[in-house]
Order: C-alpha cells, then sequence, then structure tokens
C-alpha cells in the first residue's frame, strides 16, 4: 500500500463517518459541525485528485460560508428536538435497506472493467490547476459563467424578497439627513423689538 | 505534484495530534468532583429560567447570504485574474458582463435597504 | 496508486448516505437541506475522479458550476425555511401539509 493510498483511506474514512454522524446526530448544530467535517476532508481528496483549486473553493465557499448560514438558521429557529427526531427508529430499517440497495448497485455496476482506467500522469511540476480551469471557463464555458452569474442575482433577490422585513417605529439616524442639512432648515431668525428689563421703570 | 502538500499533511496531522494530546491530558489529569450544585446551570443567582439557545435576528442571516453571493464572485475572479493574458479582451469583456450582471443585483439590494443596519 | 473505482466507492456510499439521510430524518427540514449537500459533494467527487482520470478539464468546470448552484440553492432554501418557521412555528415537514391557493 502506497503512502498517498493510505492517505486516501484515512480521509475517506473520516468522511464517511462525518455522514454518517450528519445523519444520526439528535443535535442539529452537531449535524453541521460533521458536514463541514466532511467538506473538509472531501477538500483535502480532492488535492490528492490534483484538483486543488475547487479544494479551496469548497473550504472557502461552503466551510467558510455556507456552513455558517446553516449555524446561523440552527440558532435562529428556537426548535423542539426530540418531535423532530421522531420515527427515526421506526424508518431506520427501510432507510438501511434503501441505503444498501443503492450503495450495491452502484459498487456493482463500478467494480466492472469499464470503469478500469490507467492511472493517469501526475501533473509536471510547473502547471497549474487553477489556470487550466481559467483557461476554459472564459472562454470555452462563457455562455454558462454569465448564467452564473444571473443565478447568483436570482439567489440575491430571492433571499431580500424572503427575509427582508421593514420594521415599524424604528428610531435611527440618518447620517445623510444629517448632513444636507442647511442652517435655514434648523435656525430661524426672529426680529422683536427691544424690550425694557422688568422691574426697571 | 502531490509532494508539494507534504508539508501541508504535516502540519494537518500535527495540529489534531495536539488537540487530541490536550483535550487527553486535560480528561486524564484534572480532578472531577460532581455535585448536584456544580451541574446545575448557573443562572447569576436565580433558578434558571428560560432556554440556554439564544434566538439570533433573522438581519444576520441576511448578511450571511449576500456574502455567500459575493465570495462566489470573488472564487470566478481568481482563475480570470491568473489567465488574463492569455484570454485577453475576451475574457476582459466577459468578466465585464459577470461583474456587471451582479452589480445589478447589488445595486437591487442596496436600494431595498437590505445592507442597513436599523 | 489509487484506482479510479476507489474515488467512485466512495462517492457512491456517500450518496447513499445521504439517501438514508433522508429517509431517517424526514421530519427536520434542516437535516433534509445537509443531506443535498451531501449528496451534491458525493456527485461532484465523482467528477472530479472522472475528470482526473480521463484528463479533461470539463469535469472540474462543471464541479465550479454546481458548487455556485448549490450554494444559491442553499441560501434560497434556507430563507424559504426562514420564512415557513416565521408563518407557521415549525419546521416539520409532514406538518407542512396545507396549500393555501
Amino acid at each position: 500500500m502506497t503512502f498517498e493510498l493510505f492517505i486516501f483511506y484515512v480521509f475517506s474514512a473520516v468522511t464517511l463517518f462525518s455522514a454518517v454522524g450528519v445523519v444520526t446526530a439528535r443535535n442539529p448544530v452537531y449535524a453541521a459541525l460533521f458536514l463541514i467535517l466532511a467538506f473538509f476532508t472531501s477538500a483535502a481528496t480532492w488535492v490528492l485528485l490534483e484538483a486543488e483549486f475547487l479544494g479551496v473553493v469548497l473550504v472557502l465557499v461552503y466551510v467558510g460560508a455556507v456552513m455558517v448560514l446553516f449555524l446561523f438558521v440552527i440558532m435562529m429557529l428556537d426548535i423542539n428536538i426530540d418531535t423532530l427526531k421522531e420515527g427515526f427508529t421506526r424508518y431506520m430499517p427501510i432507510g438501511i435497506l434503501v441505503a444498501v440497495a443503492v450503495a450495491a448497485e452502484m459498487i456493482l455496476v463500478m467494480k466492472s472493467k469499464t470503469f478500469d482506467r490507467p492511472i493517469p500522469e501526475a501533473a509536471p511540476l510547473d502547471s497549474s490547476n487553477t489556470e487550466a480551469i481559467g483557461e476554459i471557463l472564459y472562454t470555452e464555458y462563457v455562455y454558462p459563467f454569465e448564467i452564473a452569474a444571473v443565478i447568483l442575482v436570482v439567489a440575491i433577490i430571492a433571499a431580500i424578497a424572503l427575509t427582508l422585513r421593514r420594521r415599524e417605529g424604528v428610531k435611527k439616524q440618518d447620517q445623510g439627513a444629517q448632513i444636507r442639512t442647511r442652517k435655514e432648515d434648523r435656525l430661524r431668525i426672529v426680529k422683536m423689538k427691544t424690550e425694557a428689563k422688568q422691574g426697571e421703570r | 505534484m502531490l509532494a508539494e502538500y507534504l508539508p501541508v499533511l504535516v502540519f494537518l496531522s500535527v495540529g489534531f495530534a495536539m488537540a487530541i494530546l490536550m483535550l487527553l491530558l486535560g480528561s486524564l489529569l484534572s480532578p472531577r468532583r460532581p455535585g448536584e450544585a456544580k451541574d446545575s446551570p448557573f443562572e447569576c443567582g436565580f433558578e434558571a429560567f428560560g432556554d440556554a439557545r439564544m434566538k439570533f435576528d433573522v438581519r444576520y442571516y441576511l448578511v450571511a447570504i449576500l456574502f455567500i453571493i459575493f465570495d462566489l464572485e470573488i472564487a470566478f475572479l481568481f482563475p480570470w485574474a491568473v489567465v488574463l493574458d492569455k484570454i485577453g479582451l475576451f475574457g476582459l469583456i466577459a468578466m465585464g458582463i459577470f461583474l456587471g450582471i451582479l452589480i445589478i443585483g447589488f445595486i437591487y439590494e442596496w436600494k431595498k435597504g437590505a445592507l442597513e443596519w436599523e | 496508486m489509487i484506482p479510479l473505482s476507489h474515488f467512485l466507492i466512495v462517492g457512491a456510499l456517500l450518496f447513499s448516505i445521504a439517501v438514508a439521510g433522508i429517509f431517517l430524518n424526514r421530519k427536520n427540514m434542516i437535516i433534509l437541506l445537509m443531506c443535498i449537500e451531501l449528496m451534491l459533494l458525493a456527485v461532484n467527487l465523482n467528477f472530479i475522479a472522472f475528470s482526473h482520470y480521463l484528463g479533461d478539464m470539463a469535469g472540474q468546470v462543471f464541479v465550479f458550476f454546481i458548487l455556485t448552484v448549490a450554494a444559491a440553492e442553499a441560501a434560497i432554501g434556507l430563507a424559504i425555511l426562514v420564512t415557513v418557521f416565521r408563518n407557521r412555528r415549525t419546521i416539520n415537514v409532514q406538518e407542512l401539509d396545507d396549500m393555501k391557493g
């Protein structure tokens, strides 16, 4: 067993273990933390496959942003955990049955000779995975690339439309209005006649 | 190629080993004498009332979503910056359109007041 | 060196664990969303493995787009979840069974 294979086994074992953790954890916060571990070890596996850029993106975008979002939502909703776990044991047999069936079918297919590909040569030292992605992403796949921007805009608009609520009666400072005020808006000079001091006559 | 990642692997394994070692030493060496009063939740001298979990405000969530979107936008910028001199004007225009579409979303959220913290 | 089928089997196992998770946690919408993320992770692993063994970068570009779409999906899904919770005070999927039309 080569060292590389050993590393692969370690990281895949941790990935699968944490995937089981996501599925079985009682507390959703633990499930989210297990999912972070699964993403992190998957990123390591991707680096083994010489997809360094995607590994880094997975850690940056998923561990750094999407999982923070999941944790925010878990903390934001005060959920009664016990009622949500009801039926866990009742559906256990059928769940495991389906999972084993799916896994067995896929593994039987993958064991066939079709997927018996020769191991490719390692990329030369001066080649860059990021460059290789960039070279085709912005030329050959430019149309999907622009569609990705549209999808992101859809996500922005949907998130704002769904969650933004104006609050009534909030007192707050409006710095723009404060700066724009002129002397005439606030100050009124009133002409008055002089009056004699009281008690002096 | 992969050999270059050996320092990262060493770093990871030393980090894991240190964390596990510290937790293990702490649990082995520390005295543990639990009592009823010690195990009860501490609420500043009162009997505990309310849940330990505090609800977060929805506004944090909106900020986190907008962060994800712009995080991905930056992720798209990295390979572009690396290959810009190879793909030339075409790549520049492609990225211009990409950023232009996202700026429409940015203007929308600005005008909607999603960035304001009232 | 690592044969291709090893990566594919890890992906298959990851996918079937996520399928089992959808069966087991059919009440908690948050865990359901997390299981979908796990499925996408398994799919991405397959894409990257094939991209590496076939020497075709298109697989990695595809994974990049999947990551983009999945992040947008997670953001919108959680926004819907928050809105549902605000209106119904529950995220139990079985209680969300009436439509208002």
